[in-house]
């Protein structure tokens, strides 16, 4: 069984009612956990997309950046708290949730990523290491709640989360620039 | 395709804009000291809009045309982006004029620092517009430097494999000969794309905090934790113009004596003890905030002792050791890169003892504190890259130095020494810094140190002239071999 039926099977697991309701009752879980997953689902399904439209990607994601122009944009529309909210009250949100995250986020992820060069990484690495930081803040010093559907104790927990991730970046930054990469640096 | 002309036009662009900065900054400069010493009436409130764009002015500068010193001979061993320093400097010029609208036409007047809350909390000194004109100013500005020391970071990476390679840790363990160990201009750009690309990571969050804190006032900052990233930025940032710089001494003192100056494990330990003391010796800017831990507090104080040791010492000692008796030929450049060793070594004096933390309590907050980083900064790190002006004119054009060049040069070692001097005694005498008016005891030394600017600042308009000059040279001998190359006959 190859990657992208991993994937297919990774969203097909996301998608049924009592998996997402489990992930969305708690703000974590479905800010850290059920979100990078959908993205990862595109992704490993991304090489089939690739085969099946190589003329697609060829003519509109040749060196990767308008993809990963798309992937920053649709993370970064799921990082405001208003659009978590949104997800949870209107169905059409919570479509396009599920839909935009796998096939706008991880696919063209999953296309970009072996397309752009080390800078490009470099540069998505440390615009991320700052924002989920400022995430992290966010969440945690917030004076009110954020989302309606969420207790102030859960979006705490939700910006330690962040803080967490953004050491774990931090320290594969570290590890990356300190360990022999002469092969693996492009342009 | 890149070529050695190409690499230095962009090289020759930084420095021409950092020059120029720096002269006008010098104005402001000049006009904040005729103000607190009565000689003129300048309103508070312009005092102070000064005092922002002095402070943002010279480092941004400094560090943009440092950061050329440093692209000119990093590049002489790795492979640099040269679409990357052209983004750079567009956004470089972006941010200055969105800095500007925002202290000129918007009345921001946060100083350098924007300390959290200072930038919302402006008792209606200024608005909502002028701020965010400051502060994304300077995340467009910092954008182009993060983007810089990334391609830096891979180019250094993608030749030496790593940044530990980078910085010679493999000849540090014995893995490598010394002779194999990186060239010097290799080891700073290493040290400087690690502190700085962590100062800018800091400095963008920040920045963003108090954006968001000066669009919406409920969300706030924890004000430790703003002012620790702050000045992890600021701190760095400025702190990396001279090791940026010093690779033009580097690079051109051995030339100049012909004697080779390789680095050895003294060298590389000194360096990568520079770069973990860079990183943690910003908390001597906050050796008055009771509330932060205590230990941070003394590894502030013990570290800002030993980072002025490592590099400093096997720096000045080696550019002692390459020029005595070397029989080297005094031009301007080497009489300046030489003369930057003093500017460095006397000028870190004043830091260290202001690092103490008794010291600290009484003198942080006197222009004791600008005595340091005027002498640091003016005679140490931008004197290194005007010497690097002098030897890039030299070599790249047959344009000659005059008799008003070595006077400049004189005036311009005096001035820098009479400021910093006259700085240092208002610190002694408590005059308290960022002051718009003095009372009359402390004016003296402030009247003295403008006239001493006012020669300082004619001595870099005598050393950017020529530069300038040194351009238009090259571009009517390119012009000349493109005429002559177009009239051969087939």
């Amino acid at each position: 069984m190859g990657k992208p039926m991993f994937g297919a099977l990774l969203f097909g697991l996301l998608v049924i009612p009592p998996v997402r309701h489990l992930m969305e009752s708690v703000m974590i879980v479905h800010m850290l956990v059920q979100i990078p997953l959908l993205i990862l689902a595109g992704f490993l399904m991304a090489g089939f997309f690739r085969k099946s439209f190589q003329r697609f990607w060829f003519v509109w994601n040749e060196n990767g950046v308008p993809g990963m122009l798309l992937v920053v944009i649709i993370v970064l529309y799921w990082l405001i708290p208003r659009t978590i909210d949104a997800s949870l009250e209107n169905w059409s949100m919570e479509w396009f949730k599920f839909i935009s995250l796998p096939f706008l986020a991880g696919i063209p992820l999953g296309d970009s990523w072996g397309k752009i060069g080390t800078l490009t990484k470099s540069i998505i690495m440390f615009n991320l290491i700052p924002m989920l930081g400022l995430m992290a803040w966010l969440y945690i010093d917030a004076p009110v709640r954020v989302c309606n559907n969420y207790l102030e104790a859960e979006q705490k927990m939700l910006g330690w989360g962040f803080l967490m991730i953004t050491a774990g970046c931090i320290i594969y930054m570290l590890q990356y620039a300190f360990t022999d990469r002469s092969d693996a640096v492009s342009e | 395709m890149e070529t050695v002309k190409s690499r230095n036009n962009l090289v020759v662009s930084y420095l021409t804009v950092g020059g120029v900065i720096i002269i006008a900054m010098m104005v402001f400069g000049v006009l904040m000291l005729l103000t607190q010493g009565g000689v003129i009436d300048l309103a508070p409130a312009a005092f102070y809009q000064f005092l922002t764009i002095h402070g943002t002015g010279m480092v941004g500068a400094a560090a943009l045309a440092a950061a050329g010193v440093m692209a000119y001979f990093l590049s002489q061993y790795v492979q640099l982006s040269q679409k990357v320093m052209r983004v750079n400097l567009a956004l470089f010029l972006t941010g200055v004029v969105m800095v500007i609208i925002g202290v000129f036409s918007f009345k921001y007047a946060s100083a350098w620092t924007f300390l959290y809350p200072l930038p919302q909390l402006s008792a209606n000194a200024w608005g909502t517009i002028g701020a965010l004109l400051y502060l994304f100013g300077m995340l467009i500005l910092g954008a182009g430097f993060l983007l810089f020391y990334l391609d830096s970071g891979r180019a250094i990476m993608k030749k030496y494999g790593s940044l530990a390679k980078g910085l010679g840790w493999d000849v540090i363990a014995g893995k490598k000969s010394e002779d194999d160990a990186p060239p010097k201009a290799v080891i700073a750009s290493t040290m400087v794309t690690i502190v700085n690309v962590t100062a800018l990571t800091a400095g963008s969050a920040v920045l963003i905090m108090n954006v968001i804190n000066v669009i919406n006032p409920a969300f706030t900052v924890d004000p430790l934790l703003a002012k620790n990233l702050t000045y992890a930025f600021g701190h760095i940032f400025a702190n990396s113009i001279i090791y940026m710089a010093v690779i033009a001494v580097y690079e051109i003192l051995p030339r100049y004596a012909n004697r080779p100056w390789k680095a050895n494990r003294v060298f590389l330990i000194a360096w990568t003890m520079s770069t973990v003391f860079t990183l943690l010796i910003y908390t001597h800017h906050l050796l008055m905030d009771s509330v932060m831990p205590t230990w941070t507090l003394i590894l502030g104080q013990a570290l800002s002792y030993a980072n002025g040791l490592p590099v400093l010492v096997v720096t000045a000692y080696g550019a002692l050791m390459v020029v005595y008796k070397s029989g080297i030929k005094w031009d301007m450049a080497s009489s300046l890169l030489y003369l930057s060793m003093f500017g460095w070594v006397v000028g870190v004096v004043p830091a260290i003892v202001d690092a103490t933390i008794v010291v600290n309590h009484v003198m942080h907050n006197t222009k004791w504190v600008p005595g340091h980083f005027h002498m640091y900064m003016a005679l140490g790190a931008c004197t290194m890259f005007f010497g690097f002006m002098y030897y890039l004119a030299k070599e790249d054009s047959d344009i000659k130095e005059n008799a008003m060049n070595r006077i400049a040069f004189v005036a311009f070692a005096l001035a820098i020494v009479s400021l910093s001097g006259s700085f240092l005694v208002s610190g002694a005498l408590s005059t308290p810094r960022r002051w718009a008016t003095h009372i009359p005891e402390w004016m003296g030394p402030a009247v003295f140190g403008a006239v001493a600017g006012v020669f300082a600042m004619l001595a870099v308009t005598v050393f950017v002239i020529h530069f300038i000059r040194y351009i238009n040279k090259r571009r009517h001998n390119v012009h000349l071999e493109k005429t002559s190359h177009d009239e051969k006959p087939a």
